[in-house]
């Protein structure tokens, strides 16, 4: 890479970085390339910081941002992920607020909910788990940059790639096949609502201590420093005290100063908002 | 009693960035290299590189007791690159030998091969580690003098023999390939020894290594020596006379060895295309394994070991992965050609396929190649149409027309490449494609052909065509009209860019680029008093044409455009690079937006002209990061030896990007002042 191709690459990753809070070093860098490159050919900018300039410039600029979201940002997801994290929720997190939630809904914050299979086996982990028996409702707010992974949640229809780990007889219960795709019946979209959000420059609609608990699992560790920090933070105004923030295995708030306290539970970290933190 | 508060990380960031040039900045940018906060620390690194001289962060390399500072000092000296060298030389001499260690590491890891006389002598130090440590830094210096001096220590210690067998390998001297080969296969350092052959890569090195192939006994061994082969086939100019004389060895050979671990690197599956699949799979894994089937090809074909010609044809039948097997086969097809036509008969469709992919026939083979289009396999047949092409005898026109017109989809689509091998005169039979009652892809498909040809006969066809309803059609239509005579073609691209569909308004636009015809610049000019979605791309394309009658327009333009169209204006007029731009460009230094003044000093740089040397230098203490990195790389192209001082300040930048520039432009600077006038 010559002097300006070096120089182009820091104005483009400067640019997502602020914009996304991603940032692309090491190997990223080179999957970063190979997702631009068909799109700067598709948009005929001969170089990095032509495209730069579109991005910063172009009257067409916002709908380019958002493409470039979802090029950019890792949408590999699927039905059933992780599950101890759900067991977390059903097990842990709520029971204490179990009187509380008589009189409003179990909150969960899905953050990076790509085309939304995290947030509706979370859905379909409490139908399981009877909390419509016992009377509990829950909303889960599940956010993501990308406007055409928001759309795809909202329509709830995937490929059997999102199905990789269930069986035969869970595709069953839980979809209807049509044409070599899968859509989840109505009743596991209970309570789940999509938002569109850049959590680095959010619009407002996170709310303040109005979640039982965050799920951020595997987004973090794209995120340069500032951004890591921003986004905890705003983790932390959501939540109730005492709320629970939930990541994936290989993201840690260790060396860090947050208003989280790291707890041991079912095996695993998950970490949880002091009852005196803002 | 008060309790002193520690300020927050960011009250100690924005405490480095407040520091202003008074004696206190040395110690406090000393005490931040120390912080806890790796974001302080990185912090104060890029400050200590930027304000704190060699011999301050030499010092703090030899403090033991704080390995923090020492850590961080070693990081600023490697940054401040050639403005460090010579003091961290003084430091190759000092008594602490783990300074000297380190200055070492640095000094390598710089790069500047001004250091290569002061690192040399060590390689004889006392001290193993010292003496490995200058062996390594000698590799990565990549200078050939070091070579004599490390084929010595190849039959010394083992550590230094370790790491002079890798020096040699970075260094890529062919001298070295003779004693290296000499260690394979029955010495402890066999393995190394072939890693390093195979950074050299030496046509001469070919020989030798498959002498020694048959010799290695143990699989990891000779997987290794096979990668090797195969990256020396690969750079080598003319591989088959050397590999030819081993064909009977190989296929030969009483064990069999070669032969079978051929066969089943050959023979193995690729990687499967299930996303899951592929996830679940070390990628170096696919990687290693990918390098194995190319090198087995390679010495498969190259070596002539026919036995094994259907496996790869198989492969390159099957897997589309292995397309460059095609080119293996076309390097070597007058030793190959004999066998592949044999192997068009062979019992296997796919391997029937595979010869036709990769065969170079003559027209004496035609009556073989043509058989196969009565095939009941598409890609067969389809391979069969590509081998035609290739033939290129004109009488096969008519029935490649009819794959295109009757055929599957496989067939079309090579059909219609292979057309393109053949002359316009012999084309009269595609007018069947291009009909009213044809069916779209097969109209696509003639116009593609047509894109490539240009055949005038065609025109009246073309020019209805560039009105059809369907945008695809209209789009393959004005490429096929660019490769009319000039005058037609420029017509019709000039009334596409009012095309309703806007991919065709900014491909007519490309194609009237590369058609460069009289009148398309001042048709470009005129448009640019549109103020449509188009006038971007009209911009864009008078700059690629460096359409210098378009400079006035441009700039007079230019202050009635939005940014986004004032950029492309300054990219548009760089290109053009008329007489008056430098002019042009000093004023938009001036500009409260950002980017305008990046992209003015970005044409300022480039312009690579003395006269703009005074406004490079005070370019080179901008505020901004990319302006002094455009200052850097313009001080570079200028190469004069006033450029030297600021380029060795811009080298400790505190942004990294532009201290690399820098960095880049002092090589530059270097390389010119050694060449001979």
């Amino acid at each position: 890479m010559n002097s300006v191709e070096t120089a182009d690459w820091k104005l483009v990753t400067d640019l997502i970085q602020d914009r996304f809070g991603l940032a692309f070093d090491g190997v990223r860098r080179e999957i970063l390339e190979s997702r631009l490159r068909p799109r700067l050919r598709e948009l005929r900018q001969g170089s990095l910081r032509e495209y730069y300039l579109y991005l910063r410039f172009h009257p067409e600029r916002e709908a380019e941002l958002n493409r470039l979201a979802s090029l950019i940002t890792n949408n590999e997801t699927y039905f059933f992920r992780e599950t101890n994290h759900f067991e977390v929720l059903v097990k842990h997190v709520l029971p204490p607020l179990r009187p509380s939630l008589r009189e409003r809904p179990f909150k969960i914050l899905c953050a990076g909910c790509s085309s939304g299979e995290e947030a509706y086996s979370m859905v379909i982990t409490f139908q399981n788990a009877g909390l419509e028996m016992a009377g509990i409702t829950w909303e889960i707010d599940a956010h993501d940059v990308s406007p055409e992974r928001i759309a795809r949640g909202r329509q709830a229809v995937y490929d059997p790639n999102s199905l990789r780990v269930c069986d035969p007889e869970t595709r069953q219960r839980y979809f209807t096949h049509s044409e070599g795709r899968y859509r989840l019946k109505e009743r596991h979209q209970k309570g789940v609502r999509f938002f569109e959000t850049n959590l680095v420059a959010p619009n407002g609609t996170l709310g303040w201590a109005l979640f039982d608990a965050v799920l951020c699992r595997n987004m973090l560790i794209y995120f340069g420093d500032a951004a890591f920090d921003s986004v905890i933070g705003l983790f932390g105004r959501s939540l109730r005290p005492g709320g629970y923030l939930l990541l994936g295995h290989s993201e840690s708030l260790l060396n860090r100063d947050t208003p989280f306290i790291p707890v041991s539970v079912e095996g695993g970290v998950v970490y949880r908002k002091g009852p005196a933190a803002s | 009693m008060a309790t002193h508060v520690r300020p927050s990380v960011a009250g100690r960031l924005a405490a480095l960035d407040a520091l202003t040039e008074d004696p206190g900045r040395e110690a406090a940018i000393l005490a931040a290299l120390e912080d806890e906060t790796p974001a302080v620390r990185q912090r104060a690194i890029r400050m200590a590189t930027r304000f704190i001289e060699p011999e301050v962060l030499g010092e703090l390399v030899a403090d033991q007791a704080n390995a923090t500072r020492r850590n961080a000092a070693i990081v600023a000296l490697e940054r401040q690159g050639p403005y460090a060298v010579r003091h961290l030389q003084t430091m190759l001499g000092r008594p602490e030998l783990d300074v000297v260690m380190f200055a070492l590491q640095v000094l390598a890891r710089i790069g500047d091969p001004t250091a290569v006389p002061s690192v040399l002598p060590l390689v004889r130090h006392p001290d193993l580690n010292i003496a490995q440590s200058a062996v390594e830094a000698l590799g990565q210096l990549r200078n050939v003098e070091a070579v004599p001096a490390l084929l010595e220590l190849l039959h010394g210690e083992l550590w230094l023999q370790l790491a002079a067998i890798d020096a040699l390998g970075e260094i890529g001297d062919p001298r070295a390939v003779g004693p290296l080969v000499a260690l394979v296969p029955d010495s402890v350092v066999a393995d190394p020894a072939v890693r390093a052959l195979q950074r050299i890569a030496a046509p001469e090195s070919l020989d030798l290594l498959l002498a020694r192939l048959p010799q290695v006994r143990e699989r990891p061994l000779r997987d290794l020596l096979l990668l090797t082969i195969g990256v020396v086939i690969d750079l080598h100019p003319d591989p088959v006379p050397v590999a030819l004389q081993y064909s009977a060895e190989l296929e030969l050979d009483p064990s069999g060895a070669v032969l079978d671990d051929l066969r089943e690197i050959l023979g193995a599956e690729p990687p499967d295309g299930d996303p899951e699949q592929v996830d679940q799979q070390d990628p170096d894994a696919i990687k290693d394994a990918t390098s194995l089937l190319r090198a087995a090809t390679a010495l498969a074909v190259t070596a002539g070991l026919r036995s094994l010609f259907p496996l790869v044809l198989t492969r390159i039948a099957t897997d589309e992965g292995a397309a460059w097997g095609e080119g293996v086969f076309r390097r070597c097809s007058k030793a190959v050609t004999p066998a592949l036509r044999e192997l068009l008969q062979h019992t296997d469709p796919r391997v029937r396929r595979g010869a036709l992919l990769v065969g170079v026939f003559e027209a004496e083979d035609l009556p073989r190649v043509l058989r196969h289009l009565e095939e009941a396999d598409e890609l067969v047949r389809a391979a069969a149409c590509r081998a035609m092409g290739l033939i290129g005898e004109a009488a096969v026109v008519p029935l490649l027309v009819k794959r295109l017109r009757e055929g599957e989809a496989a067939e079309q689509a090579t059909a219609v490449s292979a057309l393109s091998h053949f002359s316009v005169e012999s084309m009269q039979e595609l007018a069947s494609c291009l009909g009213p009652e044809v069916h779209e892809p097969v109209l696509l498909g003639a116009l593609e052909v047509l894109g490539k040809q240009g055949i005038g006969r065609f025109e009246a066809r073309i020019t209805d065509l560039t009105r059809h309803p369907s945008h695809a059609v209209r789009r393959a239509a004005i490429r096929a009209a660019a490769k009319l005579p000039v005058e037609q073609a420029e017509v019709l691209l000039l009334r596409a860019l009012a095309d309703r569909h806007k991919p065709i308004q900014v491909d007519a636009l490309q194609l009237l680029i590369e058609l460069g015809g009289s009148t398309t610049v001042p048709t470009l000019v005129a448009l640019l008093g549109r103020s449509d979605s188009l006038r971007y791309h009209v911009i864009r394309a008078l700059g690629h044409m460096r359409a210098t009658d378009a400079v006035q327009r441009l700039e007079s333009l230019y202050q009635d455009c939005g940014p986004h169209e004032q950029a492309e204006i300054l990219l548009a007029l760089i290109r053009i690079n008329g007489p008056g731009v430098a002019g042009f460009l000093r004023h938009r230094l001036s500009e409260p937006e950002t980017e305008l003044r990046r992209i003015a000093a970005h044409g300022i740089a480039g312009l690579a002209d003395r006269a703009q040397l005074p406004l490079l230098l005070s370019l080179a203490s901008d505020g901004d990061w990319n302006v002094r990195n455009e200052a850097a790389r313009g001080l570079g192209l200028l190469g004069l030896t006033e450029c030297r001082d600021p380029l060795l300040t811009l080298v400790r930048d505190m942004e990294p990007v532009v201290a690399k520039t820098a960095r880049t432009a002092l090589d530059q600077l270097r390389m010119t002042a050694s060449t001979p006038a």
